[in-house]
């Protein structure tokens, strides 16, 4: 059996967990250890032909990235099987928007919802901190709507041409617009090359320009300030009876041997995301908690939370050429601010470039087969014009059913229950949700007639379930009702931590990952600060 | 006697030639065609594939190439020029060629279960393509290379009666060889930029710079 002994253990090595550490690496100087039940994937010096042969056949350009039997079901958009160093994020698309003020306050202000425990304001400098350490390039929104205490660190990425005419329409519907902030370099920074636009962002970027963890992992244990063990899988936590204090995890290699592994540590923290984190605490049940760690509330694995999105393109009589920069969009944040109408609806709204509708066809419209020169000009009549693709994620809340579950059909090869997720909308989310999407429709058609286009092709919000899913162990100032406090401990045991996603109350309505690490920082600030 | 003579890459000595003379080596030896593309990217080097288990799959590779080419010339437009439309068959050959089948997909947001590439199109393909010789023969009493192209295309289309694609399917998901190959030519930033009449370069990395203004027309392409 192997035994490690350390001062603060990490479990996960996801985009929160490596900036965490960073943090912590910086502000303790106590001994810190990693553990990732995956292995390594593809490194960067082979990201550039495994891109070739993703564009080339759709393969998996991350090598080695799951483990067949640790998996969940019952999945939502936004899971993946990826189960490796770095997690989720060595494939995320790289879009980093804060989520908004009325996010953190929707029982305050509309009478729906849960409050967190703290403020949009207390959140920006830990925000302004994963931007900084994440190197992300924005442009300012009008202030009203984009409130920050700093400048973004990177210029933005550019309004291309595209993005330039579709910016105008938007414009004359009455829509503010602004470049979409991303974890990409603008510029060169911190060692990796500026963006070159590759296309392939998500799932994969080849210059090393998109953030990725691995480049915070590689130097923090070049610099030897944190031990990461990849392959090691923590199966529990033991909490010692009485004080309930975490006194070690166990669990075993995934490698060929399945050693057994214990460690010992002075400060536990949970940093596995929204599946992972919860499913551990449930399987640390017994007879002292029956019900599993931290679960005095009966909360662990509750109140899973995402969003829908609405979708749609628009063809419209300007010409656009697909292809400048693809992945990169245009936000707005005028949706964000307030309900509206009379019911409540907030949501993002997201503007892309598009060539939907607008590839080569096998027959012309008479049904003969194209070939040669005929199919050439056919492509090209079809090429002409310009699609603008748009997309809306809007707030969805989640029930308390919302849930995750230890699934005694499916174990993996340690006889360990694997997680089942179901997905359940808040009454009152249920109840809005055909007048919600259907006024995005709307907002849709008002902007094609402003443009003069055409909205064709809607997304059923059924295709993909609810997105940048969160909760889990959510947070609160009352031990009743919540799992952590506004810091991430657990109620229940002292140096416990649960970190970044899996604390959320809500899932807001855009992108989450930069909200994550933000919350991750906010924790490991709490945690540098508690000592242990 | 090989007949897949436009091979790009010089071709392992002392295999035993099939029935058609094409080959059949190990997988490794497939990836390492590497050909100037027009295309989808072929591997960029030899990438020793192996099947989940390890061992390295056994593939056969390379087409009937007189006859390959003489459907892209068919198929291919006239504005490629012939070279331009040999180079786009030799990249469709480099590209099957370099094909792992059943290799894992992206594991994209949304599902949690690994999924997998198709198996190996090529043997389809092949038949379709000895087919279209046949289809000649029995329509025009010729060999398919001997026709003209109006010919050739007349039999194509036969050939495609039974298909169902409307628009460009993706090349992997094509069921004709003759939509494959199309198929694989119009994935290609050339093709791409050759129907939207200006230099775009989807999916080639390029600076950030001159992003803001218009793509530079192709000369001498009208769009």
């Amino acid at each position: 059996m192997k035994t490690i002994d350390t001062d603060i253990l990490i479990v996960g090595s996801g985009i929160t967990a490596a900036l965490m550490a960073a943090r912590l690496s910086e502000t303790t100087t106590r001994r810190i250890t990693v553990v990732e039940a995956g292995r390594q994937t593809t490194v960067f010096a082979e990201r550039a032909k495994t891109r070739d042969r993703f564009i080339a056949y759709g393969e998996d350009p991350w090598r080695r990235d799951h483990l067949d039997d640790q998996n969940a079901s019952g999945i939502t958009h936004g899971y993946s099987p990826n189960m490796h160093v770095g997690g989720l994020a060595m494939h995320w698309g790289g879009v980093t928007p804060r989520y908004s003020p009325e996010d953190f306050t929707t029982h305050a202000m509309y009478g729906i919802g849960t409050d967190w425990p703290f403020t949009y304001d207390d959140l920006d400098p830990f925000y302004q901190e994963a931007e900084e350490r994440m190197g992300v390039a924005g442009e300012q929104g009008p202030p009203a709507l984009d409130p920050r205490g700093k400048p973004y660190p990177l210029p933005p990425l550019p309004v291309n041409y595209n993005l330039s005419q579709l910016q105008e329409w938007a414009t004359g519907a009455g829509i503010a617009t602004w470049s979409t902030p991303s974890a990409k370099n603008s510029i060169a920074r911190d060692g990796r090359a500026q963006c070159q636009r590759c296309d392939t962002c998500y799932p994969v970027c080849p210059t090393g320009a998109k953030y990725s963890p691995d480049f915070t992992w590689n130097a923090l244990v070049a610099a030897k300030k944190v031990t990461l063990i990849p392959e090691t899988l923590v199966r529990r936590l033991v909490a010692e009876p009485g004080t309930g204090r975490i006194v070690r995890a166990t669990g075993n290699r995934t490698d060929a041997s399945g050693e057994e592994v214990t460690i010992t540590a002075k400060t536990f923290v949970l940093a596995g995301g929204f599946v992972w984190s919860p499913h551990l605490l449930l399987l640390s049940r017994d007879t002292a908690y029956p019900d599993g760690l931290a679960n005095r509330s009966g909360l662990v694995g509750k109140y899973l939370a995402g969003h829908r999105n609405v979708g749609g393109q628009i063809t419209l009589p300007m010409e656009l050429y697909p292809g400048v920069n693809s992945q990169h969009s245009l936000v707005s944040k005028q949706y964000q601010r307030a309900s509206y109408r009379g019911r409540y609806l907030r949501h993002d709204l997201r503007i892309w470039e598009s060539d939907a509708g607008r590839g080569p066809r096998v027959r012309g419209d008479d049904g003969r087969p194209l070939f040669g020169d005929a199919l050439l000009s056919d492509w090209r009549a079809r090429a002409k014009g310009g699609t603008a693709r748009v997309r809306a994620y809007y707030d969805v809340l989640p029930d308390r059913e919302s849930k995750l579950v230890l699934d005694p059909a499916r174990k993996n090869r340690f006889g360990d229950p694997m997680p089942h997720l179901t997905f359940k909308d808040a009454p009152e989310s249920a109840a809005l949700r055909e007048w919600q999407e259907g006024q995005l429709r709307d907002l849709f058609e008002q902007m094609a007639k402003a443009g003069k286009g055409t909205l064709r092709l809607q997304n059923s919000t059924n295709d993909i379930g609810q997105e940048h899913p969160t909760g889990g162990c959510r947070m609160g100032d009352d031990p009743a009702n919540s799992v952590v406090d506004g810091w991430g401990r657990a109620h229940d045991h002292e140096n416990l931590w649960v970190a970044g996603a899996p604390a959320q109350v809500s899932a807001g309505c855009c992108n989450g990952t930069l909200t994550f690490v933000a919350v991750g920082l906010r924790t490991a600030a709490a945690v540098a600060k508690a000592g242990g | 006697m090989i007949d897949d003579r436009n091979r790009p890459v010089p071709e392992p000595a002392g295999l035993p030639p099939s029935r058609r003379g094409f080959l059949k080596v190990a997988g490794a030896v497939a990836a390492s065609a590497a050909a100037a593309s027009v295309g989808c990217a072929p591997p960029a080097e030899n990438d020793a594939r192996q099947s989940a288990f390890g061992a390295s799959i056994q593939r056969t590779v390379g087409f009937d190439r007189p006859l390959l080419n003489m459907l892209g010339d068919a198929v291919l437009p006239e504005a490629l020029g012939s070279a331009g439309r040999l180079a786009a068959v030799t990249s469709f050959v480099a590209w099957v060629d370099g094909y792992d089948p059943v290799a894992e997909e992206m594991h994209g947001y949304g599902y949690a279960d690994v999924r997998y590439l198709p198996a190996d199109p090529a043997p389809g393909w092949r038949s379709q393509l000895d087919a279209l010789d046949t289809l000649a023969r029995k329509m025009g009493q010729k060999p398919f290379v001997e026709l003209d192209v109006a010919a050739r295309r007349d039999v194509v289309s036969a050939a495609l009666a039974s298909t169902r694609e409307t628009v460009m399917p993706e090349p992997l998901g094509a069921s004709h060889i003759a939509i494959a190959l199309l198929a694989h030519w119009t994935a290609s930033p050339a093709a791409k930029d050759l129907a939207m009449g200006a230099h775009v370069g989807v999916l080639t990395c390029r600076p950030l710079a001159g992003t803001t203004t218009r793509p530079l027309p192709i000369v001498g392409v009208a769009t």
